[in-house]
């Protein structure tokens, strides 16, 4: 027991050191992998606050920038409005539609943080769970997919960005429809990597890239960038495909979080699967 | 009582600076101004090991919790808190230390402050990055960041130095 004692003592510094480490190089790696602690973020309600307090200042400096995009996208959405559209054929009576129902709701938000230069990016929100806002939400812009949100608090979100590891959206190529992963590979804020599209399929450069909707997230059809280079991967039958990002995310501000009003269903029958025997 | 208060005061200078204004700073080519360890280095050298741990803890978790970084700061911290009593004990000065003395470029000399920060700051950086990625196989972009951001933060680490240590004499 004295013995004990006495290696205690004697590596006193590097025991605490050790200790200490262990703590945070936990949290840090289940952080990154799955949003299990909830506290450390900028999501908890102080940390909230002084973001919002600074977003304040900053947010001024594109305003430029961003009042013309918004305008851009009024002028794109005035344009689907019936309004806009001359009558062709008259005596038609709009009822109630019955055949449409609606699938997806958006919520606006504002972006009070974000970076694009660490390894792994997360994006801050103005919105939390009062707005509806909860996990596995997707988040865009007017022009293209931000990320998928991590995690709520009661008035802000944190937004696992495009711009990390292992975002995973599932994508496809428009036109063809072969669909794969989206990844990041740490970089280029400009560019990711969509995985797992077969060698022997032909891929067009500077076709569109968009959301396939497979996982209830994002509708089908959302835009995230186009091809912009492709080379084969070594060793395995796959093609790596590099995706330009439509959205620059160094200065996106307004985004969009997607209300999925049907993913309960989807993800009730997608739970009847069966498992399979052989894995 | 008033070395107590000078430190809490540089604590929240030196936090919030980073904070608000060098996270916020973009580059590209991986570059990231982090002159944080700054605060952890003019602590007093008398202050005994375990203490330093702690604080640098303490110091790394408040940056973590505003970066969303979920403890790579603090963890780049401790290394840097845990190697400096060595640092300091390898290039002591010939007489030992005094201790009136602050950790500065005015009391020790530049370049004793270049060998000492320099190296500790040098061990943070690799650190950080190493964790940030945790792939062998992107060493070389690893090592790229290292280089460049430590040269950025080792020259801010200077100005925050010069600004910090001749407003706290003056009082």
């Amino acid at each position: 027991m004295r013995n004990f004692l006495a290696f205690i003592r004697r590596f006193r510094i590097l025991l605490v050191f050790a200790f200490l480490q262990a703590i945070v190089l936990s949290t840090y790696f289940t952080f990154k992998e799955f949003p299990r602690s909830q506290y450390l973020t900028s999501a908890s309600e102080i940390n909230g606050r002084i973001l919002t307090a600074r977003n304040e200042v900053t947010k001024h400096f594109n305003l430029a920038k961003n009042n013309r995009n918004l305008q851009k996208e009024n002028i794109r959405l005035r344009n689907k409005l019936p309004q806009s559209f001359t009558r062709l054929e008259n005596g038609l009576v709009k009822i109630e539609d019955t055949l449409f129902q609606q699938q997806y709701e958006y919520v606006p938000a504002t972006l009070i943080k974000s970076t694009h230069t660490k390894r792994n990016n997360y994006f801050t929100l103005d919105v939390g769970k009062a707005q509806g806002v909860d996990r596995g939400m997707g988040v865009f812009s007017d022009k293209g997919i931000i990320g998928v949100i991590h995690y709520s608090s009661e008035h802000f979100s944190v937004v696992k960005s495009v711009l990390t590891e292992n975002i995973n959206i599932d994508v496809m190529i428009e036109g063809s429809g072969q669909f794969g992963l989206l990844k990041w590979n740490g970089h280029d804020p400009r560019k990711g990597t969509m995985w797992g599209v077969s060698n022997d399929s032909d891929v067009k450069l500077w076709s569109k890239v968009v959301a396939r909707g497979g996982g209830g997230i994002f509708p089908r059809g959302l835009t995230i960038g186009k091809v912009s280079a492709k080379k084969p991967v070594e060793g395995e039958p796959l093609w790596d495909i590099e995706v330009m990002y439509s959205e620059d995310y160094r200065s996106v501000q307004r985004v969009y979080v997607i209300k999925n009003l049907l993913k309960k269903e989807q993800e009730e029958l997608e739970a009847r699967i069966p498992a399979d025997p052989i894995e | 009582m008033t070395i107590v208060i000078r430190h809490i005061i540089r604590f929240l200078i030196i936090g919030l600076l980073q904070v608000l204004i060098f996270n916020q700073i973009e580059v590209p080519w991986g570059v990231q101004f982090m002159p944080y360890p700054l605060f952890i280095f003019l602590l007093p050298i008398e202050l005994g090991v375990v203490y330093l741990l702690l604080i640098a803890f303490g110091f790394g978790m408040f940056i973590d919790a505003l970066s969303d970084t979920f403890g790579l700061h603090t963890s780049a911290l401790l290394a840097f808190a845990y190697f400096k009593p060595m640092f300091f004990k390898l290039f002591s000065p010939r007489d030992g230390y005094e201790s009136s003395v602050e950790n500065s470029y005015s009391d020790l000399g530049l370049g004793w402050l270049i060998r000492t920060y320099g190296l500790l700051l040098l061990i943070h950086h690799f650190w950080f990055f190493m964790m940030e990625s945790f792939k062998v196989n992107d060493i070389l972009f690893t090592l790229q960041k290292t280089a460049l951001s430590f040269v950025a933060s080792f020259i801010l680490s200077m100005v925050l130095q010069f600004l910090l240590i001749s407003k706290s004499s003056k009082e």
